[in-house]
């Protein structure tokens, strides 16, 4: 026959008809690896989502969200209380900073961050054991002078990593500002307690009726103490310097809401009632003068406008939606009245210069207006008192002299919060000195384990242009309202305005999250893929994994990404060294986190096993 | 599970046409594409009124065109599934795209096809021209003369397209109505016989989700050459199983027939007539009639033109002086101007050291049954030559020359 | 004669948000019959289909490719990117050899010679296929109601052979078959085969459905429509190609997306047991045809007539679906409102230079 003695060469030898055995999805077909036409790489890199950088205690805000999203509440709540230690408090009081730098703001109205915080802080206070524990004791006892945010949070810290901590607290009941600063119809005292319990389930002391420089010194703490923070924040509230301050019906803002929150006050309010200050502080205390019996509240701000006044906007809106006056551009020259005080002098003023940040210029040449009231609360800020302190340790701003990481000079002493932060330029918001606590305690533990202390990161890559995200995916949806009393009926009880979000809500408002810049596990590359060479070998978290063999670099899976997550590198810069990625890094623990663990090892493993 | 009704021995008389039908039921196909077109469309009738009557579980299709029939084919015995389809004439050619992929996929596909004569014009006769013109496309073929042995020839080259040394398809061919339309006396076996004669179907590789494959990807140029060198091998190989086929047919069912050549009355012939289908029946009849008046003439009849049985058809023509190649079908400027089977009697005897003279006749054109005159005409150019020593004109259109 | 009953697949239909895949879907199927290790373009939108309707199928699969860019550039010899069975057939053949497969699966299971579940049998047919070629074929196969899915992957071109006009190719579409020049300004002057409602039409007894890969979870979900109707489904979807559109790569989705909200790709049902079109699928906007074709070079050619052509064509496959044209897009139906695509880009490099 023809075909005899033909052979086939081995290198063609070929299964019956061409028959090709197909590839297992497990390994793929090995013979064909396109990855050498790419020129571009899809590369995960998680950004910074502005809210958590904008957050005084950078919580990862995104990633909470993101986990309520998927109903995965306990989840959620632990991560955010990585950061801080009573989400159901700044749930309530945050001036939040995360909600104005909110990317969905430019795009219709930004996340209720603040309501799914409180949904969460809520969820944690009904849990019987936190999920927080306390670290392995390590021996060192840490003191912690003051019990408000800042070292609340940092004897929190603490404690979690295994110092034996105790508070000392000069008040007869813990919680410093947070009980003392904020009217309970914001905050409810109870919640507060509870969270005060968790310290204490976490092993911390607190010893009430403790006042520094008079039941303990300097020298005790140093002495019975291996470090100290001191977060005795500022108690002595600053005057107006007007005439007649010292009359009879003039309160100060601070200790007028300190003494309501502690019991202990005697205020009686005049049926008339004026505030003079125009942040949060003066509108809680405007708020609680209705609360106390006055018909007529009026506030008196420098500040020529609404828009001018470091004051939450929201508050505002509630504080005029009871009924508070407003009267801008005045400050007050005198106060007038016979022993007590009846009426007050105000003149037009204006900053000289940045609003809040420059002297004021008074116009004392026009006659002075005539404001009758029978109480003035006079709310424009605090000042320390450092009397027991070594002198070494105060500055000329009359705070404490510290270096950049809060330490006392090479003392195991650091400062921490509003005491710390005065004049620096941060707000004195709960947050920030939640953040400055949190801070302080890490530094303090690498003082005390000897290791060098490193200056804070910026930031690399916050995402602010929403052009770096595929909008596309985001249809707009309205911001979910917390309900709120009526004006009418709640401005005459301590009763909590703002009610919380139902679990639907909080889910809601979390799906609207753009979670920018870092994964959310949405599988959209996954999905579009036309190799498909995005491998996600978890059913549940999102693990992506680029299959670099194959990818041909067609960059749809970056086009698509929603969140800005997915960028492409040049595959030059791969092989000169320059940037070595295998397939992925995250720069901030996100959710993302895991991933870039995993995927760090990547290098250690044999191409064809990834 | 028994789908064919179970059935004893008998003799029925049927013409060509229900024979094949009667054959794809007892084969127990598994799908049934279908399209009309005479002659061979009776085939399809059978079977659609067998299926309708439950006596064969089949899906039945009514294709849109004999390329979807050939596709349909294709498919689903490609799944794994015994299939039977057929056409006639320009049904033949309307599917000659996919002769070479179903062959190249080696899918035992069978195809039954009661010639017909190619347009123009529309003519319903019988010509081979139709199977003929696919000769080359891999497909084991070869022509039944009546209907008995067209029933017999379905069971045959199913199981020899089936056969894991093969794997190909098959034409099995019959003449437009002398066949297809004669009724003949048919014995139908009994089902037990045509269970043990042919096993069921199974392709190593099947489209079969638990054991995934990809039938037909793209190659390169190099990867071709092997595949067609497998395919051809194939068709080579297959000559084996088709010996060992017929024997095993013969011993199951009690027919016995030469797979490759028949002769009739060649012993001490002188010249032959070598042709294919049914005009064997009047060959026999016109030799018998020309044997009683002392012509020493013969029929060699080919049973199966594809694998071609080169060596065969040397050694028996080599015995003859000369041979008359009955075409019945068109070889349109070919080697002999006439029909194309004239090449393949040729080619098989160009090796042979006593060739004989070969002639080629355009006789049975159309359809015509070719008369005893006919025969005698053409019997009288073969002595003609046989007494010159050589051919004055090798191709003779017959009943239009002196 | 006793048969066995055939137990078929039912796959359950993805939850849908947006019609996208902006959410993380749990119950998106881990199953890839499609891996990668495969020559098509870089952002391949048919391609991406492909993965996409193997994915929405699962395992229990027989693919049928009829020649065309998903046979020639997917199927290697020894390194096929399947992992179900997958057969090429002729381009022809679309609908008859998945008959073919689809019919044998129906006798093998019933006269108990194959045991399982009826799988899922689905032809990847190119336009070229589908409505030129093949086109009685698969008429053939969703008359005859085989339990199959037939799939036209329309790129709108024979794309496999270097880019030549289908009956799918829209008007203007420049292609090497339909090249402009200064007597054919506008390149192609046919407007394209209205293929699937010609299938509906046809074959009303067939669940009948056109997709984009713009909308991954919509596809899917319709893959999985089609597979549990209980015959044939008849399914055409647009994937765009980088090589004959002329685009770049990454936009592959956003172009499936486009092409809906331009109105140039109607998304409709057909619902075989109403008996009618359910028109209710909405892309989140509406937009003049001009946003489409400006990111491909294919219609670069354009004039403001043929775009205005082109923007009457799409009003009216809005109109045919019930939506109203809002004043804007019959405006820009009209050449007088249009700028010259080409003059545009001219006028912006000359403001560049003032």
């Amino acid at each position: 026959m023809s075909t005899k003695n033909t052979h086939i060469p081995e290198w063609l030898t070929v299964p019956f008809a061409g028959i090709t055995p197909a590839p297992t999805q497990e390994k793929g077909q090995d013979l064909f690896p396109t990855g050498n036409w790419r020129s571009i790489r899809p590369v995960y890199r998680d950004k910074l989502p502005p809210c958590n950088n904008a957050c005084g205690t950078n919580e990862k805000i995104q990633g909470y969200l993101d986990l309520v999203k998927r109903g995965k509440y306990l989840d959620a709540y632990a991560l955010i209380k990585e950061d801080m230690p009573f989400p159901s408090v700044t749930g309530r009081v945050c001036y939040h900073p995360c909600e104005q730098a909110c990317n969905r703001g430019k795009y219709d109205e930004a996340i209720s961050i603040r309501a799914v915080e409180r949904f969460l802080g809520d969820l944690g206070q009904a849990l019987t054991n936190d999920v927080v524990k306390a670290g392995k004791p390590n021996g060192k006892k840490v003191a912690v002078v003051g019990s408000g945010p800042a070292g609340h949070s940092a004897a929190y810290q603490l404690a979690r990593m295994g110092y034996k901590v105790t508070i000392l607290e000069k008040s007869p009941k813990a919680g410093g500002l947070n009980r003392g600063g904020i009217p309970d119809w914001v905050l409810p005292q109870n919640i507060l307690d509870r969270e005060i319990e968790r310290l204490e389930q976490l092993g911390i002391t607190i010893k009430t009726g403790v006042e520094v420089g008079k039941d303990v010194s300097w020298d005790d703490l140093k002495k019975d103490y291996d470090a100290c923070v001191l977060a005795i924040g500022l108690t002595e509230p600053n005057s107006v310097r007007a005439e007649g301050e010292n009359k009879d019906g003039v309160l100060y803002g601070l200790p007028f809401l300190r003494d309501i929150g502690m019991g202990s006050s005697k205020v009686k309010l005049g049926a008339r009632v004026a505030v003079i200050g125009g942040g949060n502080t003066a509108i809680d205390c405007a708020r609680e003068a209705l609360r106390q019996g006055a018909a007529e509240v009026t506030m008196i701000t420098v500040e020529g406008n609404t828009k001018e006044m470091p004051a939450s906007p929201e508050d505002l809106h509630d504080m005029l939606e009871e009924g508070v006056e407003l009267l801008h551009g005045r400050a007050v020259t005198a106060v007038l009245g016979n022993g007590k005080c009846e009426g007050l002098h105000l003149h037009k003023a204006r900053f000289q210069g940045a609003i809040n940040a420059s002297p004021i210029i008074v116009d004392r040449e026009a006659p002075a207006e005539r404001f009758a009231v029978d109480n003035v609360i006079i709310a424009i800020g605090q000042h320390a008192s450092l009397k027991w302190l070594p002198a070494e340790f105060k500055n000329e701003r009359g705070t404490i002299k510290m270096d950049k990481f809060g330490r006392l000079g090479d003392t195991n002493f650091f400062a921490a919060g509003d005491i710390a932060q005065a004049g620096s330029g941060q707000p004195l918001m709960v947050v920030n000195a939640v953040g400055d606590g949190k801070r302080v305690a890490f530094n303090l533990d690498k003082v005390m384990r000897g290791e060098a202390l490193q200056p804070r990161t910026i930031p690399v890559d916050v995402i602010f242009d929403l052009n770096r995200m595929n909008m596309t995916y985001f249809p707009h949806f309205p911001r979910v309202q917390q309900d709120m009393l009526q004006p009418a009926s709640r401005k005459k009880t301590q009763q909590e305005v703002i009610q919380p979000f139902t679990e639907e809500q909080a889910v809601e408002e979390a799906n609207r999250c753009f979670s920018c810049g870092t994964c959310n596990a949405c599988d959209n590359c996954y999905l579009v893929c036309p190799e498909p060479c995005i491998a996600r070998p978890e059913r549940s978290n999102g693990l992506y994994k680029i299959l670099v063999d194959y990818c041909k670099g067609c960059r749809v899976c970056i086009e698509e990404c929603p969140t800005g997550c997915l960028e492409g590198v040049p595959e030059l810069d791969f092989d000169t060294g320059v940037v070595r990625m295998d397939t992925a890094f995250a720069i901030s623990p996100g959710l993302h986190g895991r991933q870039a663990e995993q995927l760090r090892n990547l290098a250690e493993r044999a191409p064809k096993n990834i | 599970m028994p789908t064919v009704t179970e059935a004893k021995k008998r003799m029925v008389r049927i013409n060509g046409c229900v024979a094949s039908a009667q054959a794809a039921k007892y084969a127990d196909v598994d799908v049934i594409a279908a399209y009309p077109i005479r002659p061979y469309t009776a085939t399809m009738m059978a079977l659609a009124q067998m299926v309708a009557n439950g006596e064969l579980d089949a899906e039945y299709i009514v294709a849109d065109s004999e390329h979807s029939q050939l596709s349909i084919a294709h498919g689903a015995s490609s799944s794994g599934a015994r299939v039977f389809t057929g056409s006639s004439g320009v049904g033949v050619q309307f599917a000659y795209e996919l002769y070479s992929p179903i062959s190249g996929s080696r899918m035992p596909v069978q195809m039954m096809i009661a010639d017909r004569t190619l347009d123009p014009p529309g003519d319903f006769g019988s010509e081979h021209t139709d199977a003929l013109s696919t000769r080359d496309m891999g497909w084991i073929m070869g022509w039944s003369c009546d209907a008995q042995e067209a029933f017999d020839n379905h069971l045959i080259a199913y199981r020899i397209g089936e056969d894991p040394r093969v794997l190909l398809p098959q034409m099995v061919c019959q003449d437009g109505f002398f066949v297809s339309h004669i009724t003949g006396d048919v014995e139908l076996p009994d089902t037990g016989q045509v269970k043990e004669f042919l096993p069921p179907y199974k392709h190593p590789y099947p489209l079969d989700p638990r054991h995934p494959v990809s039938h037909g990807p793209q190659i390169m140029p190099e990867q071709g050459p092997p595949l067609q060198l497998e395919r051809a091998r194939a068709m080579e190989g297959s000559m084996a199983v088709i010996e060992e086929v017929h024997e095993e047919f013969a011993k199951i069912f009690g027919r016995k027939y030469d797979p490759w050549l028949e002769e009739f009355m060649t012993d001490d012939a002188d010249v032959v007539f070598f042709l294919q289908g049914a005009h064997a029946v009047t060959a026999r009849f016109a030799i018998q009639h020309m044997r009683e008046r002392g012509l020493k003439v013969g029929m060699v009849r080919l049973r199966t033109i594809r694998p071609y049985p080169t060596d065969r058809v040397r050694e028996s023509l080599s015995k003859f002086k000369v041979v008359g190649v009955i075409e019945t079908n068109m070889g349109l400027g070919g080697v002999s101007s006439g029909g194309a089977l004239y090449a393949e009697a040729a080619a098989a005897l160009y090796e042979s050291d006593k060739r004989p003279l070969v002639l080629s006749f355009m006789a049975g054109m159309g359809g015509e049954a070719i008369v005893l005159k006919e025969f005698y005409w053409m019997t009288e150019k073969m002595l003609e030559a046989q007494r010159r020593g050589k051919i004055e004109k090798r191709t003779h259109w017959v009943g239009f020359e002196e | 004669m006793a048969t066995i009953e055939v137990q078929r697949q039912m796959l359950p239909i993805l939850n849908s948000p947006n019609q996208g895949a902006r959410f993380y879907n749990p119950e998106l199927p881990s199953s890839e019959p499609f891996v990668p290790g495969h020559r098509t373009c870089a952002g391949c939108g048919p391609s991406i289909q492909y993965r996409m309707t193997s994915k929405a199928a699962g395992d229990n699969t027989i693919l049928v490719g009829p020649t065309g860019c998903m046979y020639v550039a997917n199927s290697s010899y020894l390194c096929t990117p399947y992992n179900v069975p997958w057969a090429h057939t002729q381009i022809g053949s679309a609908g008859s050899f998945t008959a073919g497969v689809a019919a044998a699966y129906e006798a093998m299971i019933r006269k108990g010679k194959w045991k399982g579940k009826f799988p899922n049998i689905i032809c990847e047919a190119g336009d070229g296929s589908a409505s030129d070629i093949g086109l009685a074929s698969i008429s053939g196969a969703l008359y005859r109601n085989h339990d199959c899915l037939i799939i036209c992957y329309d790129n709108e071109q024979y794309a496999n052979t270097g880019i030549q006009a289908s009956s799918r190719t829209p008007y203007g579409g420049m292609t090497t078959f339909s090249p402009p020049g200064p007597e054919v300004p506008e390149g192609k002057k046919l407007y394209p085969k209205d293929l699937a409602r010609m299938m509906a039409a046809g074959h009303p007894h067939c669940y009948v459905a056109t997709a984009s890969v713009g909308y991954p979870i919509d596809l899917m979900n319709k893959v999985r429509k089609g597979l549990n109707h209980k015959g044939a489904a008849y399914l055409m979807v647009y994937t765009p190609c980088q090589k004959g559109f002329v685009y770049e790569t990454p936009r592959s989705i956003d172009l499936g997306r486009l092409v809906v909200e331009c109105g140039l790709y109607p998304m409709w049902e057909w619902n075989p047991e109403k008996r009618e079109f359910d028109y209710s699928f909405r892309p989140a906007s509406m937009r003049p045809v001009s946003e489409y074709l400006k990111l491909q070079g294919r219609f670069g050619h354009l004039h403001a007539e043929h775009i205005a052509n082109l923007q009457k064509f799409a009003n009216q496959q809005w109109k045919m679906v019930g939506v109203q044209v809002p004043e804007a897009l019959i405006q820009a139906a009209d050449a007088k409102n249009l700028v010259n695509m080409a003059a545009a880009s001219e006028a912006a490099a000359v403001a560049e230079t003032v």
